[in-house]
């Protein structure tokens, strides 16, 4: 081991570092620190060398593209999201219940899905707006994944050995849709990791469903998300929703796999997908839930 | 490791494990023990500072991730016209019990009225509910912090 | 009575505010080294073997077979029963096996994480349920009771009364266990000071641990010097269990003699410290055609864990707030604390009345409704007062104000009004509690056990020091103390100086507990300083000390428990109000109002603050604080899963007094600390009820376990009132 920690100097710095050692990529440390902690006292205990990118300039910021989407750099923090106007109010409801004020100014976007814990509060989001992350390796190497193929599997995503988060791409826009839904169940009101977050999103136009997606975290081992159940919704008349709900939200049980209190998840889950379709279903002018 | 930073407004040097918790070297390092350590995982605000301004747990960042930062903590605040009025309200208000999420609810609170000088009581309870207290339920914390508010106003009053 | 707070703050404030009070973390000695617990890691087992990585130059191992020929490996409390060190034998997960010392934290904490330790494993029982079914044996005795209590008042036999009633509710409570999570960890240092092990803790009770571990070593208590350090919240976490601490370290000190600092981290305090004792409460309660109470029947439960640490007064003390703040015509207890395989429960704020309280006024709650009564009516039917014969037959000695309590709380909140509005199962619900504590020590407890003594001194530079065994650890009592003092001689409040004890200057006034403080050694010092008044001018520098003495005509037999059990009690009401999300079960807390007789509030700021943190304290219980127990393993061991409320989960609370002074306390001051966590969870719990219209017969009830209320439970009422 060469270097127990190295702190990037700057992208180019961080992606030579990755290639040339196993290493462990630490952004906000929030998570890392927490898991590597020994007691009180002690020095934290990595099993391979730490990368530390969390001030990489480059890697910072919210910004949109010529083509509309929104792009995030992986180590812009949960407040730096909260406080964007261009981040879309279903990530911003999400970054903002991430902890509290201290975690939020040191948790990134980027950390945060490395993580792929089934409790993370960006995910839900993320799959819902059908994000992509971008991944970059040394000489120009660079693939863009979606979010629901990124993440694998439980705590295991589709990252290289040579490879760094360097941003996420966020295809939908608040205006692409004409209801939204974000309801987190915390362990408390404030501070708190969630029991279960749902997020919803549906288009109506012309008096008809074209889109409708429902997005449940900590509801599974990772973010559950079904096209088959949201097909379900998609080209019915709106009025035509209420009479679909239970069959809806039967069916996106039949998607989640809650391990620690199913039937309470279950029923919550059930109780808040039919909330959101009863509001689509009445047309009305409201376009943001909680 | 040599890490260097601002440190209270000096500038600091320490050769130093770079994985080390923040957390750790003021403390033992630098002997800032108004620092103080109650959950080790971010959860409940005992150890925050100022990292740029931006007030983080300083339990969850290894002392690596500061280099070249600015690392402001209890001891510099008490020292400021506002984080004395923040304390001595503190005392006025009885937001002190066991005392030993008050530095670190402090520091929130320093960071609170920075932002924003005048905040409703919702906003500062949300403004504090990173930090755990076990003694108080807050309230008389809400209401000093309340105070200070009230205070630092009519400081910047009297000046006109 | 007149208020005796001027505009000063508190003693300690503004030096914990600016992070310049030294807690025993913050400490650093010269020379000084690190320890750390080895402990076991079965609930119940034979130690087959301990086998050490090897030890590096500077790093020591010890454990039961360190201790000298003349030291015994037990920790005195009440009982001697909880070993030092588990000795080939583990009764709990987190038992300790060894300590282990040496300069580098991590390298001390990798040897401990290398020591492999081998179990022949046995059945542990667990929960109350288990321990009664004698589950993988008995554990102490024939049937696990480590002690029981038996109490009964009023004329009849209740056996007959049952018989013959028009109607018995039979109605079963539980309580889970609640970790004190005081934000400062347990933690101490030991040191060898001029021939005295000098201890450096973060405790409540200085002289109990120098009585717990002196025999470890084959030493007395005067060759220990407890010094306390500022202790970062205590609730009862840290009465009994530094002594846990303090033990392994003064063997490690008998052989090492330099400093060793021990400090828990989170995890370590959360899984391996004691608990509130978890409860099931039995009742049957006889009613007449009309739905008067004839008499009311009990069983109390206590989970004390492996060992009987408290346990012994904690069910006494559970068992004789059985009745509440009621007089029921015959009343009958019989409490039994069980011993299990979980990590001891010991004190913590209120030491076993909160149960008893949480079961009777649910009880009371659910005979109201079930009569279609409000419960506030039913339950005022019932109050005790002046002269009423209590459970253990004595008397009610004070005038009792439950009346102008309700009333008070009754109108803040616009109880009746909400109550009858928002009536069952609307998601919104008004709650309503009584409750009461009794304060210090039960009996003639305070006279034939602590036999509490003061002194106060006059100093050349005009200034009064207090000497007391009083420890401050956030309650208030360095400062209430100091205007106990300022008032009776007449000086400054400034010019009193309270210090944080060191038992080898301070006398012993008993341990900082039982709500005592204020009420007992404060009134010590008041006398001693009307005493030093009186004899002021007699020398610059003089020392006055008063001793306890009960009151005379008040009798108690500790034996039968029989008897005048509280001379002062502390009374309180509370009304809490929620609304429940409908289709998530969230539950949000919309106000809290409550009044308290305290007698009188030395200084009205403090008292504010402890009604509040107490109220926090007991919602948090009744609510989201959920520690479970699987198979002796406590499942929670964080501040992020075990949750206890933030600023965003409580709403500001009101606070009223109807204080009536207590005739045996400083300027009428009474016991006050644990009262008010006694009756908030029971308020929370008849809130959430009447909103979901579900009884609701256990604590706690974070939001899952309401989704499984609302899913399953029984109907509160069918009324629609």
């Amino acid at each position: 081991m060469s270097e127990k920690l190295h702190i990037a100097q700057n992208l180019e710095d961080a992606l030579l570092f990755r290639k040339e050692n196993d290493c462990i990529v630490m952004a906000g440390s929030s998570d890392l620190m927490v898991s590597a902690y020994q007691g009180y006292g002690a020095l934290p205990k990595f099993d391979k060398p730490v990368l530390l990118i969390r001030n990489l300039e480059e890697l910072i910021g919210v910004r949109r593209n010529s083509d509309g989407t929104v792009e995030i750099g992986a180590c812009t923090t949960s407040r730096q999201i909260v406080e964007s106007p261009d981040t879309p109010w279903v990530l911003k409801q999400a970054a903002g219940r991430m902890g509290a004020v201290a975690l939020r100014n040191s948790a990134t976007i980027g950390g945060n899905i490395a993580n792929a814990s089934p409790k993370g509060d960006t995910p839900g989001p993320l799959y819902l707006l059908d994000a992509v992350v971008n991944v970059m390796s040394l000489d120009g190497g660079r693939r863009s994944i979606p979010i629901r193929d990124f993440i694998i599997k439980f705590r295991t995503i589709d990252l290289k050995n040579d490879e760094i988060i360097t941003s996420v791409t966020i295809p939908v826009s608040d205006k692409d849709m004409t209801y939204w839904f974000y309801h987190k169940i915390g362990t408390r009101a404030a501070n708190a990791i969630s029991k279960l977050t749902l997020c919803a999103c549906a288009k109506v136009s012309w008096g008809e469903v074209k889109d409708f997606r429902i997005a449940a975290t900590a509801s599974g081992p990772v973010t559950n998300r079904s096209r088959d159940v949201e097909n379900i919704a998609i080209g019915l008349k709106f009025d035509e929703l209420a009479a679909k709900a239970s069959e809806i939200s039967g069916a996106f049980d039949k998607v989640i796999s809650p391990r620690a209190m199913p039937e309470f998840r279950r029923e919550a889950t059930r109780r808040m997908i039919e909330f959101f379709i009863d509001k689509v279903s009445k047309n009305s002018y409201k376009k943001f839930y909680n | 490791m040599t890490i260097e930073f601002s440190l209270n407004c000096e500038h600091v040097s320490i050769d130093v494990d770079p994985t080390k918790r923040l957390l750790d070297v003021l403390r033992d390092d630098f002997g800032l023990t108004g620092v103080k350590e109650g959950c080790s995982e971010g959860e409940c605000g005992a150890c925050c500072v100022l990292l740029n301004g931006q007030l983080v747990t300083s339990c969850i960042i290894p002392i690596a991730g500061v280099h070249g930062q600015d690392v402001r903590t209890i001891e510099w605040v008490r020292t400021t016209r506002l984080g004395e009025t923040i304390i001595q309200s503190y005392a006025d208000g009885g937001a002190v019990q066991c005392g030993f999420c008050i530095p670190g609810m402090v520091m929130a609170s320093y960071y609170l009225l920075s932002n924003n000088p005048n905040p409703t009581k919702k906003e500062i309870r949300k403004g504090i509910s990173g930090n755990m207290c076990r003694c108080t339920g807050y309230d008389l914390i809400v209401e000093s912090i309340y105070l200070a508010a009230k205070r630092v106003g009519e400081l910047h009053k009297a000046r006109g | 009575m007149a208020d005796m707070r001027n505009d000063k703050a508190r003693k300690d404030a503004i030096s914990k505010a600016s992070g310049r009070e030294t807690y025993v973390g913050d400490l650093s000695l010269d020379g000084m080294i690190y320890a750390c617990l080895v402990r076991t890691s079965v609930p119940r087992g034979i130690i087959k073997s301990i086998t050490l990585p090897p030890l590096p130059d500077g790093y020591y191992y010890f454990d039961d077979r360190n201790i000298p020929e003349n030291g015994r490996n037990e920790l005195w409390m009440i009982q001697k029963d909880w070993k030092c060190f588990a000795a080939g034998s583990s009764g709990y997960v987190g038992e300790t096996i060894g300590i282990l010392c040496g300069p580098d934290r991590t390298l001390l904490y990798s040897l401990r994480d290398q020591i492999k330790v081998e179990y022949e494993e046995q059945t542990p029982a667990v929960s109350i349920e288990d321990s009664l079914a004698l589950v993988g044996g008995p554990i102490i005795g024939e049937n696990n009771y480590h002690c029981t209590v038996e109490l009964q008042a009023g004329d009849g036999d209740i056996d007959e009364i049952m018989k013959n009633a028009y109607r018995v509710v039979e109605e079963k409570f539980s309580t889970g266990h609640q970790e004190h999570m005081h934000l400062e960890t347990n933690g101490m240092m030991v040191n060898y000071e001029d021939g005295k092990y000098v201890y450096y803790a973060s405790c409540q009770c200085p002289f109990y641990i120098r009585k717990s571990v002196a025999g470890i070593i084959g030493a007395t208590p005067e060759d220990i010097i407890v010094r306390q350090m500022s202790t970062g919240g205590a609730f009862g976490g840290k009465e009994h269990f530094p002594d846990v601490v303090a033990g392994p370290l003064i063997l490690a000190e008998y052989y090492l003699k330099k400093p060793i600092k021990l400090i828990f981290n989170r995890e370590e305090d959360t899984q391996f410290s004691v608990k509130r004792h978890p409860s099931v409460v039995k009742f049957k309660t006889a009613l007449d055609r009309k739905g008067n109470i004839l008499a009311m029947d009990s069983i109390v439960y206590y989970n004390a864990g492996r060992y009987l640490a408290s346990s012994y007064i904690v069910i006494q003390r559970g068992c004789m707030h059985i009745e509440g703040v009621y007089k029921f015509p015959v009343a009958r207890t019989r409490g039994y604390s069980m011993a299990t395989n979980t990590f001891p429960s010991c004190a913590f704020r209120g030491f076993g009345a909160p149960q008893t309280i949480f079961a009777v006024e649910t009880h009371m709650t659910h005979i109201a409704e079930k009569l279609g009564v409000d419960p506030v009516e039913y339950k005022r039917r019932y109050l005790i007062k002046q002269g009423d014969t209590t459970i253990t037959n004595g008397k009610i000695v004070e005038n009792v104000r439950t009346p102008e309590l309700i009333e008070k709380v009754c109108k803040a909140s616009d109880y009746f009004e909400k109550s009858r509005k928002y009536g069952f199962g609307s998601g919104k619900g008004i709650g309503f509690s009584l409750y009461n504590h009794g304060g210090a020590f039960t009996g003639n407890g305070e006279s034939a056990i602590i036999k509490a003594v003061v002194k106060v001194c006059k100093r050349k530079d005009g200034t009064v020091l207090i000497k007391a065994g009083q420890t401050e650890m956030g309650q208030g009592f360095s400062s209430a103390v100091c205007r106990i003092a300022a008032k009776t001689l007449g000086i400054p409040y400034e010019k009193v100086i309270y210090k944080y004890p060191d038992t080898s200057v301070v006398p012993d006034s008993g341990p900082t507990a039982a709500s005592r403080s204020t009420m007992v050694p404060g009134n010590l010092v008041m006398k001693a300083c009307e005493e030093l008044k009186a004899r002021w001018d007699e020398a610059d520098e003089l020392e006055c000390e008063a001793h306890y003495e009960h009151p005379e005509g008040y009798p108690w037999d500790q034996a039968s428990f029989q008897g005048y059990a509280y001379l002062g009690y502390g009374w309180g009401a509370c009304v809490v109000e929620v609304e429940v999300d409908p289709r998530t079960a969230e539950t949000k807390i919309k106000g809290i109002w409550s009044a308290h007789d305290v007698g009188n509030c030395i200084d009205p700021l403090i008292v504010h603050g402890q009604v509040n943190g107490g109220i926090a304290q007991g919602i948090g219980w009744a609510s989201t604080e959920l520690l479970e127990n699987k198979g002796g393993y406590f499942k929670q061991h964080s501040m992020s899963d075990y949750i206890i409320p933030t600023s965003m989960d409580l709403p500001a609370q009101e606070v009223y007094y109807a204080n009536e002074p207590y005739k045996w306390g400083p300027y009428g001051a009474k016991g006050m600390g644990e009262l008010v966590f006694n009756g908030s969870g029971a308020a929370y719990v008849d809130a959430l009820s009447r909103a979901i219209n579900r009884k609701i017969d256990s604590i706690p009830n974070p939001t899952e376990v309401i989704m499984g209320h609302i899913l399953h439970s029984e109907k509160l009422t069918e009324d629609k009132r």
